[in-house]
């Protein structure tokens, strides 16, 4: 069955410099039997200048719109439209504003525990999102509205309303104009035209590639034309906000704050599925309110191809060399391994450490001189002979010179493969290492554990005795090597390659649709009905757990007990 | 709270120095963080960035990172300090103040040197001069204080009104007289070349003066808390650049005259100054619309009023030049542009009055600092 998917990327596929360009790219390749709509946002103009990637058949359309300009349609504002611009704007800014009753995480209970007559904080900050929504798709002009002086004003009564949070009470007019341009940059897709009958609306399912920006097309197609919509996050975009977030005054980061809070709990309340790309991922978008029934994990894919033939054979692995690969940068924590690797030379006095990376950034740089440094003064240089040309045990290459011309070649050259980060997302280097079967010692940050799953060691961080050991008992031990090595290479190859992914998101794709209704008749070329040509629907409007009435003999109800009664 | 979950230690080995409340030790060791953060996730967030996982929570009889973060959350003791510290606004340059000049000063020699020329070369010279000054002039807009946005369809009228302020007066006379029967050199058709060059030099006061209202609004933005406050306090600011701008460019027409050796025009060039400084002042906030709608009327009115003159030499419609000719023989004949730009001035003003005493005006001019 043929499916059309609109494809919501921010700052990725179809460009050149995307982030997340590789994956996409794999999965719209993957898919051929499918027709993908490319529905892409720019992040600079740098990022547009570079062009696009060439694009394979089955993406039928792309349509491109900035997000670091805004084009002003010239539309003003009658009075009627600005009075329902200002309720509107009013309402968000007013969600914002105000604290949420339900904290995250604790929802469950959120629709009972809300006093009569005030609306949920989600449904009022939905609301006002589909309101100002609806607005820019009827009058249009909505990218001037929201820097005109009405925008700064309402935001200004809803900071000093009752009930607004502290740091909110607090803003002084700067904050109120950085808050005002930061939702105008956030809300631009809102002005876009894509949401018409042959733009979104005709395609069969939205996926977003990454949350925040990139899902709202896809959630305004699902108001106004009931696309389902599936969310893919590899980062959770609300985390990455918190990291990212300028120095600015607490006004300004509680009210930004709220707002992507918010739009990510919307996000995640209407999306068919949301996809994480490992636990930590997963268990944010819990805490930001997904429903557990809704996740799906996919692991990202993983060409396998190159990895092959070390992975294969064994015959290159030199028995006392150790590898560490990566970017070098402090986060990688190289002086601890390079205390690990003093004690490890204690106890195994031939060893040798590889360490196989470039710099990344100026801060990469000066971490990597200080490295050299250090290992210069841990291990004096040593010879075979007294007549030989001595040379360092710790050894600093880069990936593409003779010896190491690929990332495989560096995996192959050692028995252990070393990673010793403090800080960690899906460590892509550790998932190399297991397809080319290598045995590793891993420290336990981000998704480490998960992604190993017992075929390889895995020590604290910032613990170099406890590195050492687990490197000392490997390289003692051939037998365990090949083993861990073997099935580090297994569990790789059933779960991060390319394969796996296309045909989970493959999957995804299909259960989405059927459980869909049928919103057009698909008609053959000479425009009659094709019979059964889409699935039989298998969707239960509402939620068969909610607590709503359901229909039950009168004898088994329980017995209404007056509220008097209870007091009493 | 003592930890219970820590291994039995063999006998001899040194206790690990943690005190009995270790969520102390992790509150100090990120007090920062801690103490500024808005909400429970951001606090969540740093952690994980500093390498917090859930089993280092779980040292802390947490089950996971965000019931840590939120037990020091509820603990740290949050303080608002004052607002950060405004950035501080930009310090006038040397490259736009040094620009600014440009203009009159070529505008000055321009004028001197057609004194001393004459015939083919005083062509010349006048067209080597023009190209000067406009040029210069272009350059002068578009970095310093009076860059702004794009603004097309304002130099036209623009020209006009400057064209009609050097040449208007003795086209008018001449015409109610029914001339003009020379090229305007002559006696009967004079040049107030003064009011060009004090216009051309006032380019260097405007630029200092919307630099002026800028800091000092930038200073008023941050130290205000509502923007009630702000407007009022940016309404004096702006009349006060306005006087300013006027008294310089009365200064400046007085020495031109000086200079030229020529009657001070300060009627004509006062209001044809304060038109165009508003109308930059709109311009660079980005208010673009106004602006080129009042300075085409303006011209148009002008322009209007001389076809009238000619028009009324046509048998019948003599009556058209009748409110000109009682304008300049009731007042003089500066009074036809004096009137025109000054009314324009005065709309542009209460215009300016209003936008740029809201918030969202300099909102732009934040964001690019």
């Amino acid at each position: 069955m043929l499916v059309r998917i609109g494809l919501l990327t921010e700052g990725g596929y179809p460009y050149v410099s995307g982030d997340a360009r590789l994956w996409c790219d794999r999965l719209v390749r993957g898919l051929g039997q499918h027709e993908f709509d490319v529905y892409a946002f720019s992040r600079s103009q740098a990022e547009e200048d570079e062009g696009w990637v060439p694009l394979p058949p089955q993406v039928s359309r792309v349509r491109t719109a900035p997000l670091w300009t805004s084009e002003d349609d010239g539309v003003v504002y009658g009075r009627r439209a600005r009075r329902r611009f200002t309720e509107h704007y009013a309402e968000l800014a007013a969600a914002l504003c105000t604290a949420d009753p339900a904290p995250a995480g604790t929802r469950s209970d959120a629709g009972t525990a809300e006093a009569p007559g005030v609306p949920h904080q989600a449904d009022r900050f939905a609301n006002a999102l589909y309101g100002l929504a609806e607005l820019a798709r009827e009058e249009g002009g909505l990218a001037a509205a929201l820097r005109s002086e009405a925008a700064v004003r309402a935001l200004e009564c809803a900071c000093r309303a009752p009930g607004a949070q502290r740091p909110a009470r607090e803003a002084r007019v700067p904050d109120l104009l950085t808050v005002a341009a930061h939702l105008e940059r956030a809300l631009r897709p809102l002005t876009l035209d894509w949401y018409e009958e042959n733009g979104l609306g005709a395609v069969d399912l939205c996926h977003a590639a990454s949350g925040g920006t990139a899902a709202l097309p896809g959630l305004l197609a699902r108001h106004f034309f009931g696309v389902p919509l599936l969310v893919t996050e590899y980062g959770v975009r609300l985390r990455r906000h918190y990291l990212t977030r300028p120095d600015s005054s607490p006004a300004v980061r509680s009210l930004l704050a709220a707002f992507h809070g918010r739009l990510a709990a919307e996000i995640y309340r209407q999306a068919a599925f949301v996809t994480p790309g490992n636990t930590h991922a997963r268990r944010w978008q819990e805490r930001c309110g997904a429903d557990r029934t809704k996740l799906r994990t996919v692991y990202p894919g993983m060409d396998a191809a190159p990895f092959a033939e070390v992975g294969e054979s064994q015959a290159s692995a030199d028995p006392h060399t150790l590898v560490w690969v990566g970017r070098v940068e402090p986060a990688k924590d190289l002086v601890s391994l390079l205390h690990a690797f003093a004690e490890i030379r204690k106890q195994e006095p031939g060893t040798r450490l590889r360490i196989v990376g470039g710099p990344a950034g100026p801060e990469g740089e000066a971490y990597l001189g200080h490295c050299r440094m250090l290992a210069a003064q841990l291990f004096p240089d040593e010879a075979e002979g007294p007549h030989a040309v001595g040379d360092n045990p710790v050894s600093f290459e880069e990936i593409g010179g003779p010896e190491l011309p690929t990332p495989a070649d560096a995996y192959a050259a050692g028995a252990v493969t070393v990673l010793s980060s403090v800080v960690e997302g899906f460590p892509v280097r550790l998932v190399e290492a297991m397809l080319c079967g290598r045995a590793t010692v891993s420290t336990d940050v981000g998704a480490v554990v998960e992604v190993i799953g017992g075929t390889g060691l895995v020590v604290p961080p910032r613990n170099p005795r406890a590195l050492a050991e687990a490197c000392v008992s490997l390289l003692r031990d051939p037998e365990r090597r090949e083993r861990l090595g073997a099935a580090a290479r297994a569990r790789a190859l059933e779960l991060f390659t390319v394969e796996q992914n296309i045909a989970a998101f493959h999957g995804l794709y299909l259960e989405t649709v059927a459980r869909t209704p049928v919103r057009r008749l698909p008609l053959d070329r000479t425009g009659v009905p094709r019979p059964f040509a889409s699935p039989a629907e298998a969707h239960v409007p509402g939620h068969w757990t909610d607590p709503a009435p359901r229909p039950v003999p009168r004898w088994a109800a329980p017995e209404q007990v007056p509220v008097t009664e209870a007091a009493r | 709270m003592t930890d219970l979950s820590a291994p039995a230690r063999e006998p001899g080995t040194p206790a690990p120095r943690r005190g009995a409340d270790p969520v102390k030790a992790l509150l100090h060791r990120h007090r920062e963080l801690c103490e500024t953060a808005v909400d429970p996730l951001e606090i969540a967030a740093g952690l994980e960035a500093h390498g917090v996982t859930d089993r280092t929570a779980a040292r802390f009889r947490h089950r996971d990172v965000f019931s840590l973060a939120e037990e020091l959350y509820a603990r740290a003791n949050h303080h608002t300090d004052a607002p950060p510290a405004a950035p501080p606004a930009p310090a006038p340059r040397t490259t736009w103040a040094v620009l600014t000049l440009l203009p009159g000063l070529l505008c000055l020699a321009t004028l001197v040197a057609l004194r001393h020329t004459g015939g083919q070369t005083r062509l010349l010279t006048a067209a080597a001069g023009a190209l000067a000054v406009h040029l210069s002039l272009r350059a002068a807009l578009r970095r310093g204080p009076l860059s702004g946005p794009r603004c097309p369809g304002t130099a036209l009228p623009v020209c006009w009104l400057v064209a009609h302020a050097l040449l208007g007066e003795g086209l008018l006379r001449a015409a109610l007289s029914g001339g003009p029967d020379t090229p305007p050199t002559g006696a009967d058709w004079p040049l107030t070349a003064a009011t060009l060059a004090a216009l051309a030099l006032a380019c260097a006061p405007a630029a200092w003066t919307t630099h002026l209202f800028r800091t000092r609004t930038h200073r008023r933005l941050t130290a205000s808390r509502a923007l009630e406050d702000f407007a009022t306090s940016v309404r004096p600011l702006l009349l006060g650049t306005v006087a300013l701008q006027l008294l310089a460019v009365a200064a400046l027409t007085l020495l031109t005259a000086t200079l030229l050796d020529e009657a001070p025009a300060l009627g004509t060039t006062l209001t044809l100054g304060a038109l165009l400084h508003l109308s930059r002042l709109l311009t660079v906030h980005g208010f673009t619309h106004a602006p080129r709608v009042i300075l085409t009327a303006t011209a148009l009115t002008q322009a209007a009023a001389l076809a009238a003159v000619f028009a009324a030499r046509l048998p019948g419609l003599a009556a058209l030049a009748t409110p000109v000719e009682t304008l300049v023989t009731e007042g003089t004949p500066a009074a036809l542009p004096a009137l025109t730009c000054g009314a324009a001035a005065c709309v542009l003003l209460l215009h300016a009055a209003r936008r740029l005493t809201r918030a969202s005006a300099h909102a732009h001019a934040e964001a690019r600092r």
